[in-house]
């Protein structure tokens, strides 16, 4: 029947026309809200402010930033606070999530206590953490003191090393829940039987966590790891409400440097020459993980 | 048998104290926010307020613009839950009830606008937005919110649409439901906790933004509550009771939110992560 082979091509155009038309609204969204802004700061980033007026320098503001201390400053700052945080993350989640698993009751409800520093918003948070800080009043100098920790009262975001180690500290706190929220949900995959198994062959506690919960884990502790650096890369609010990037540029991460280079000193060209920097760098770690969620793919590179 | 209970017993203690060194931020957040201000400024802290006192809280709606951060970012936050729950809810429609070719592609352009740094998208927002006249506007920063939000929410959805059984639809439209009324009667009934999640979501993100309405309001009676609590840091003596009492208020929806609804949350947020 040479007929009917048509009549169902052309049912299914008319219908993939009318499943794009569903599409089509978000698609639009995107397209006007996200890439053609996009788009425009690719184009920004090839020019540079002089006076009033914008001049077309190329890749010249690339070319800049190869010899700008600045960036390679910022760099080295948003690569130490990425990697603290994240092992930080990891190092915290993961007792918490095994902890967690275990329980019988009040599971639920400890989860949600452990979750509220990621409920809260990232910039109250912070400014919390601020006031706790507070070197003459804050209690967090009372209480390190009063425990014998530190000899003197501390300007936790006074001084370049205390003021990273402090913001990375705040940042562990808020990133912590997530990742282990990751884990947890990864965790009641693991079959019950293979523990049980390994009770009656008197396997210790640790061994039952090397041999049976570790393998099952490894894949989502890669994603779980992946994602969790794309985002602590990406983080602004924390560091913007605690420091804005200093002391003496101590804790200015590339988001960071990015915001004070176009809004503080009106630089848009340079400042949309480091954020594009800093996309290619996410999209490396995006590839990564995107690659990862195809698991029949994942599954062989991670085995 | 007594070594593994003293065991058990040293991690409920581990846990239990990094508890409460993870709850105290908002211990001292409400302690501080019912302090008078003299007592704010003692050495050593008090662990409660002696004098307790709600003038925090009256000074903040009183003397400051409190009520209209707070209406800015109702107003804001609102306005992007629905627009993005009608937007992600015919795009995740779309998407598992056509075989669409270009689907794989599409999904991958969604994952990764996800994964784009908001303070380079902003630059030349802010431009695009300063020649539309839209600074100050809460329309410029419900569009971003949403555009935000939509790769996620679709995403979610299109997983809660899938397991709904295609002969649903069929049925509905053999009694003579339209392909609308159809996804009007059946769909969006029966997906009703993933919109949930997905109200949920779009509702925290913009009621946590911050970059974005930093630089696309400049006059204090737009500013949103994170702007707006934040640049009291800015004070020359920072009135800390007041700001405080403005955090724990910024604070009550989103836990309150929480508390009922972290099922639906965590199970979205955590499937797209575990399942792929």
């Amino acid at each position: 029947m040479p007929g009917r082979r048509d009549w169902v091509g052309q049912g299914i155009r008319r219908e993939q026309r009318l499943g794009y038309l569903f599409v089509a609204p978000m698609l639009l969204f995107l397209a006007g809200i996200i890439f053609f802004p996009l788009a425009h700061a690719f184009t920004t980033s090839l020019y540079r402010e002089a006076g009033v007026n914008v001049r077309f320098v190329g890749l010249g503001n690339y070319r800049r930033l190869l010899e700008d201390e600045a960036f390679w400053n910022s760099l080295r700052v948003s690569v130490v606070f990425t990697t603290a945080s994240v092992a930080l993350h990891l190092a915290v989640a993961m007792p918490l999530a095994l902890f967690l698993n275990q329980l019988r009751r009040g599971r639920t409800t400890l989860r949600l206590l452990f979750l509220t520093p990621w409920m809260v918003t990232p910039v109250i948070g912070a400014t919390a953490w601020v006031w706790l800080l507070e070197p003459h009043f804050g209690v967090v100098n009372y209480l390190l003191r009063s425990l014998g920790l530190i000899s003197a009262y501390k300007i936790w975001l006074g001084e370049p090393a205390l003021a990273l180690g402090s913001v990375v500290a705040v940042d562990v706190w808020r990133g912590f829940p997530f990742v282990m929220l990751i884990l947890l949900a990864g965790l009641q995959t693991v079959p019950r039987e293979e523990y049980e198994a390994a009770s009656i062959d008197g396997a210790a506690t640790f061994q039952r966590f090397l041999f049976i919960t570790l393998p099952h884990l490894r894949y989502l502790l890669v994603v779980a790891t992946t994602l969790d650096v794309i985002n602590t890369i990406r983080t602004f609010d924390i560091v913007a409400v605690m420091t804005r990037g200093g002391p003496v540029n101590a804790t200015e991460v590339l988001p960071v440097l990015i915001f004070n280079t176009a809004f503080q000193a009106n630089r848009f060209g340079p400042a949309a020459a480091v954020g594009v920097v800093l996309l290619l760098l996410l999209l490396v770690f995006s590839t990564v993980y995107i690659l990862l969620l195809q698991p029949e793919r994942a599954g062989e590179r991670l085995r | 048998m007594t070594q593994n209970r003293l065991l058990n017993g040293a991690v409920w203690t581990a846990m239990l104290l990094f508890l409460g060194v993870v709850v105290f931020p908002f211990y001292w957040m409400v302690n501080t926010s019912l302090k008078p201000m003299s007592e704010v400024f003692q050495s050593p802290p008090a662990f409660y307020p002696s004098h307790w006192t709600l003038a925090g809280y009256v000074n903040i709606w009183a003397t400051r613009l409190m009520g209209r951060y707070f209406l800015n970012t109702a107003v804001i936050s609102v306005g992007s839950t629905l627009l993005a729950m009608v937007l992600s809810a015919l795009a995740a429609y779309g998407f598992s009830r056509f075989r669409l070719r270009w689907e794989q592609p599409l999904i991958l352009v969604l994952l990764l606008t996800q994964m784009l740094p908001g303070t380079l998208l902003i630059i030349p927002y802010f431009q695009l937005m300063a020649k539309l006249r839209l600074i100050n506007n809460y329309l410029s920063l419900i569009l971003a919110y949403v555009s935000f939000a939509l790769p996620f929410s679709t995403w979610m959805l299109v997983g809660f649409f899938r397991s709904i059984p295609l002969e649903l639809d069929e049925a509905a439209m053999v009694d003579g439901c339209s392909r609308v009324g159809a996804f009007w009667r059946v769909i969006l009934p029966l997906s009703l906790p993933g919109l949930v999640a997905v109200a949920i979501f779009t509702f925290l993100l913009a009621w946590n933004a911050y970059v974005f309405a930093l630089v696309l309001t400049t006059d204090p009676k737009m500013f949103p509550l994170s702007v707006g609590i934040a640049n009291m840091l800015g004070e020359y003596q920072v009135v800390w009771n007041e700001m405080m009492a403005g955090a724990v208020l910024a604070t009550l929806p989103v836990f309150i939110l929480y508390g009922f609804l972290e099922r639906y949350l965590v199970q979205g947020i955590t499937a797209g992560a575990v399942k792929g």
